[in-house]
């Protein structure tokens, strides 16, 4: 019995959760038109939530296009199709690895640090200072960053393909002797803009979207204390990398589906 | 401002069978308060008795279980979220954290509501940011970022944001917590100073006793959740009632409790042992 209403407090509270999660989004989203008076915000949050992460993307865009440069020809070249490699490499890129590794990076590097923010922002008051100022805490502070981190996500997931591409070729054509001219050249005809490019962005979309709606709800929800705002810490890179990982498979099978 | 402001004989806040509950816990378990206009009016009593939470309840910050409170004749808790925030720019707040933003300077600060509410020239910001922080003594910690001041500092850094955009009302959460006595001086001074100057109403928390009777017009002592007394400072402070003395004169033994609601000390106590001899989880 004493289990069952656990279980049921549990559930509500987690509904709860749900609510104020979407009454959050609609209240971010009524600030889009102050925002568009007020540019310079958003200005500043895409240099803190995109540039600043474009490091960590780079590099990590640069190894992960060299492992699979590696792999790929392991493999291709059992069939003795290593001219294939470039497709491999740029399609596994564009249409998965791409906006996934860079979500989960994304999550990592700018979800944890705009949670952290945030929850500070609250556990020092000063959202609720800023109420008091008559200024909306949400819309001046968590819309501009939700935004940034919605056009962000695209353009990181572009670098990180592009540069993976460019790593993909230092080791297969650098290294391992694969032709240049059929490494781009397959690449261009095998590699569809709607089929794969079209669609990688749409996910990097959707994830850009869910990872920072994440990242800003575990801020703003967060207990205000230094513990709560590191629990809310964890939670957003926990629940951002598993949501990530579900969308991943539910936008595969219905882009790729048939 | 509406036609209410002018309506000068009733109070500017009206608190009427206030109730508030955290939990099973009543922080205010039906409180009537009224708070005339231009005068200074002190919320004293024990700490943890919801001082810091009636101020939020009248900035609309948090919403009462039951009761109502009126700020210039709007029911704050009605109002929509516009009216709410034009009303709030009528009313400063300074926090007992001091709340700074704390990724600007002290300057930016200041000028913040200033920037975000009104179309001012870059020039007269800067003079109007001026006048206050030198007000509060920090002309020249203008530069300093809110992680470089003192508690002391801090706070007085937004007081200064809490009175640059001229508000109708100003409420003090501890304004003179962690001042020396040189700073306090002038704080004691300030406050009834920017309350004549412009015809403000204040309302100061604090637990410095000496301090606040002199300034206080009004004095309302809260506790348990009860306003145990309020009238004109004077009759406060030689009220002789017991409640009222226990606090005035900190005395630790009364019906004020010092402590945050327990069993008794030595039950609890025997408990945590007889749990132990048991080894059963308390
Ligand atoms: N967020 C919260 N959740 C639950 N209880 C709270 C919360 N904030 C405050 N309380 C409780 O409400 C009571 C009143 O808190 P409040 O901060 O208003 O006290 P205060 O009178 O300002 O005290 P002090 O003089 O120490 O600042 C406290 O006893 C505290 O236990
Ligand atoms: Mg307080």
């Amino acid at each position: 019995m004493e289990r069952l209403a656990q279980l049921g407090r549990a559930g509500i509270a987690s509904l709860q959760r749900l609510g104020r999660g979407h009454l959050l989004l609609l209240h971010m989203f009524s600030g889009i038109t102050d925002l568009i008076r007020r540019p310079k915000l958003l200005i500043a949050q895409l240099y803190s939530v995109g540039v600043l992460s474009m490091l960590i993307i780079t590099i990590s865009g640069l190894f992960v296009g060299m492992v699979l440069g590696l792999q790929g020809f392991y493999i291709l070249s059992q069939f003795g199709a290593e001219e294939a490699l470039g497709v491999m490499v740029a399609a596994s890129l564009v249409r998965e690895l791409g906006p996934v590794v860079t979500a989960l990076l994304f999550a990592g590097r700018a979800g944890s640090a705009l949670t952290a923010e945030i929850g500070l922002m609250k556990a020092t008051e000063q959202l609720s200072g800023l109420e008091m100022m008559a200024v909306d805490p949400i819309k001046r502070i968590l819309t501009p960053r939700f935004i940034a981190g919605l056009l962000s996500m695209p353009l990181l997931a572009a670098i990180f393909s592009a540069i993976g591409v460019i790593g993909g070729h230092l080791v297969g054509v650098g290294l391992l002797g694969v032709d240049e001219g059929a490494y781009w050249s397959q690449m261009q005809a095998k590699i569809d803009l709607h089929e794969d490019i079209y669609n990688g962005v749409i996910k990097s979309i959707v994830f850009g979207f869910v990872c920072t709606w994440i990242a800003l709800f575990q801020g703003h929800d967060c207990v205000p204390t230094s513990e709560g705002v590191s629990r809310a810490t964890t939670r957003t890179v926990v629940h951002s990398a598993l949501a990530i990982l579900c969308l991943d498979f539910v936008l595969t099978a219905l882009m790729f589906g048939e | 401002m509406s036609q209410q402001s002018d309506n000068s004989n009733e109070p500017l806040v009206k608190i009427r069978d206030l109730r508030f509950y955290r939990g099973e816990r009543a922080i205010f378990d039906g409180i009537d308060i009224d708070i005339p206009r231009g005068s200074i009016t002190a919320i004293m009593g024990p700490s943890g008795t919801g001082k810091t939470t009636l101020l939020k309840l009248i900035g609309g910050q948090l919403r009462p279980d039951a009761g109502t409170i009126h700020v210039d004749g709007q029911d704050v808790h009605k109002l929509n979220n516009k009216d709410l925030y034009k009303l709030r720019m009528r009313m400063g707040m300074l926090f007992q954290s001091g709340a700074l933003l704390t990724d600007i300077n002290v300057f930016e600060n200041v000028a913040y509501p200033l920037r975000e509410h009104t179309r001012l020239p870059e020039s007269i910001i800067r003079k109007l940011v001026l006048i206050k922080l030198e007000a509060v003594g920090l002309r020249g910690a203008r530069d300093l970022m809110p992680s470089e001041l003192s508690g002391g500092m801090a706070r007085r850094a937004a007081l200064a944001r809490a009175i640059v955009l001229d508000p109708k009302m100003i409420m003090y959460d501890e304004p003179f917590t962690g001042q020396d006595p040189i700073s306090m001086g002038v704080l004691v001074q300030l406050i009834p100073r920017l309350n004549k100057a412009s015809r403000l109403t204040s309302i100061v928390v604090s637990h410095d006793v000496q301090e606040t009777t002199n300034i206080a017009d009004m004095i309302y002592v809260i506790s348990n959740g009860k306003v145990i007394a309020g009238g004109p400072s004077k009759q406060i402070a030689n009220s002789t009632s017991f409640w009222v003395r226990q606090f005035m004169d900190g005395l630790p033994d009364g019906p004020v409790p010092f402590h945050f609601p327990a069993k008794p000390l030595e039950a609890d106590i025997l408990e945590k042992a007889a749990a132990h001899k048991t080894g059963a989880t308390p």
